[in-house]
């Protein structure tokens, strides 16, 4: 069964409760349906934005691989889960764990051996691994959607007439959870605060002895276990196949655009506006134009803002990007 | 010898920044190397710190071969560079700077002798204890001047590198920061300093180099250098 946009919108899908609650909705109940429609596939967003802020920061690379590390988060948990039979508390530390193994391997293998590297040499680095990997997602997995149990069952909650699926709720609880390690490990710890002096400045880093070699690594470590992570909660959702990717990383790369790049407050609020815009525009205008919103998003602040709503001009213009 | 680099050649593609340069720098020296704009002179300093690759040379702290060392090595060897234009993080406090400046300590997880070494720097720089919690991108040139070898200090150097520590400074802050390092030698650190503003840098060096296109041209006791024409005529302003 290949997943429709339209059963987030109006909640009709595959769940037949749904259907009889939604049959009674009223206007406003809609509306906010669409709302908590918005924020949790605005959350994803998030996440994808932050992964591409982390590694931005320290490389000012645009990883484009990033949304691949997404679908992979999501289509190694359907193998480990549904297919092997592993517990979910097992399943998902490890499928995260084998798409951060996946991240080192793009610094190690397509990033680092590059000798003398331009910032856009590099993306197209990210962009060829991203094609690499995605090829080789439709040979393991081939090209239908996979589903996986939702975590915790699909049992709706009613809210104001809307109808929130208990998977919305994890989505919310890990941007939250995200947030709050990635804040504590910036501002706490000694190796948070080596990657902002790196992403501050690398020479200056180095002669403090900092090796901004591995704190590169430990970027691509961390946006490859973000975007797994995504990968993993939202395909109980909206299920997963080898060709998400790409759309994902368009998507979050507006919402970090939005946001102003290289901003975390700015990822977590571009992602989340970029997903009320994109449900709000299907459901009150069209589905058909939902992946149209954020394209013409991102379009419009790259002609008017491209310092995005929190970034700051200065510092964009001092990337080299 | 505490540093001793012999036949040092660094280039950028094909053009020789450095030739065969050879500088001695004895422990618990003060030693200066004067030069006009594109002498070389921060090339030497990103040479010997493991930023820029020679070619050809050898560069030795006390027995070990630097050459070739990526700069976190050469970092915990004990030579820490203050670089040219100071090259603070800007965007962190100033404290977050400081503790940047121990991060091979933090490493180690030496957290006690960390809080001593910033209350250490604290009496000598105490402007850095009242900005503590402000970002170091806001702070005044001389200020950012005074964090930059402060956040050096933290990594407890053997050799402290220095390049060019007066550019841009007014000269009662150019006065007080060579006051710093003038203490900081009395305390037993070995300083490099290389400098546009050579008659400070003779004032307090023991010993100088002059370098030109590249290669030393002159070399000796710095109150030699003060009193030679030739440098009173290129570098003091005849």
């Amino acid at each position: 069964m290949r997943f429709r946009w339209s059963w987030l919108q109006t909640g009709i899908g595959p769940w037949p409760i749904e259907n009889a609650l939604m049959e009674t909705t009223t206007f406003t109940s809609q509306l906010l349906q669409y709302l908590i429609t918005g924020l949790t596939i605005g959350s994803i967003y998030s996440m994808v934005a932050i992964g591409f802020n982390i590694i931005y920061n320290v490389t000012e690379i645009i990883n484009f691989a990033q949304g691949e590390f997404v679908m992979l988060g999501g289509l190694v948990m359907v193998t480990l889960h549904t297919v092997a039979g592993l517990n979910l508390l097992i399943a998902f530390p490890l499928a995260v764990g084998l798409v951060t193994l996946i991240g080192v391997l793009l610094d190690r293998l397509a990033i680092r051996p590059i000798r003398n590297p331009s910032v856009l040499t590099l993306i197209i680095a990210t962009i060829a691994a991203s094609i690499l990997i995605k090829g080789a997602a439709m040979l393991i997995w081939g090209k239908n959607p996979h589903d996986l149990p939702a975590f915790s069952g699909r049992d709706p909650i009613s809210f104001f007439g809307a109808v929130i699926q208990p998977q919305y709720l994890w989505v919310f609880g890990f941007l939250v959870l995200i947030v709050v390690i990635l804040t504590l490990f910036f501002d706490k710890t000694i190796a948070g605060k080596a990657m902002s002096a790196c992403a501050d400045n690398p020479h200056a880093a180095s002669l403090v002895g900092i090796n901004v070699n591995r704190m590169i690594l430990l970027s691509f470590i961390l946006s490859a276990a973000i975007g797994a992570t995504a990968g993993i909660i939202i395909t109980p959702i909206s299920l997963m196949e080898f060709d998400r990717g790409a759309m994902l990383a368009v998507k979050g790369f507006a919402a970090a655009i939005l946001g102003g790049l290289g901003s975390f407050p700015g990822a977590v609020a571009g992602g989340l506006i970029l997903g009320l815009i994109e449900s709000l525009g299907a459901g009150l205008i069209s589905s058909g134009y939902k992946d149209a919103f954020a394209l013409l998003i991102l379009l419009a602040l790259l002609f008017f803002r491209p310092s995005g709503l929190l970034g700051n001009a200065q510092v964009s213009r001092i990337k080299r990007f | 010898m505490l540093l001793e680099i012999n036949g040092l050649s660094t280039y950028y593609d094909n053009i020789a920044a450095l030739k065969a340069v050879d500088i001695r720098v004895a422990k618990g020296q003060i030693v200066a190397i004067i030069g006009a704009n594109g002498a070389g002179k921060s090339t030497l300093l990103k040479t010997i710190s493991g930023l820029v690759r020679p070619r050809a040379g050898t560069i030795r702290l006390r027995d070990i071969d630097l050459c070739g060392l990526a700069p976190e090595r050469i970092v915990a060897h004990g030579v820490t560079q203050v670089p040219e234009g100071r090259q603070i993080f800007a965007h962190l406090s100033v404290l977050d700077n400081l503790h940047l400046g121990a991060y091979l300590y933090h490493k180690r997880r030496h957290r006690s002798e960390i809080k001593t070494k910033i209350q250490t720097l604290y009496r000598m720089f105490p402007i850095l204890q009242r900005r503590a919690q402000q970002i170091a991108g806001t702070l005044s040139g001389g200020e950012q001047q005074m964090l930059a070898i402060a956040r050096a200090l933290m990594g407890r150097p053997e050799l402290l590198l220095l390049d060019e520590p007066s550019m841009g400074l007014a000269p009662l802050i150019v006065r007080d920061i060579f006051s710093v390092l003038r203490r900081l030698n009395a305390d037993g650190t070995t300083i490099l300093l290389v400098e546009q503003n050579a008659r400070a840098a003779l004032t307090i060096a023991d010993y100088a180099y002059v370098l030109e296109t590249g290669s030393v041209t002159l070399e000796g006791p710095a109150g030699e250098l003060l009193d030679n024409p030739r440098v009173k005529a290129s570098y003091l302003g005849g």
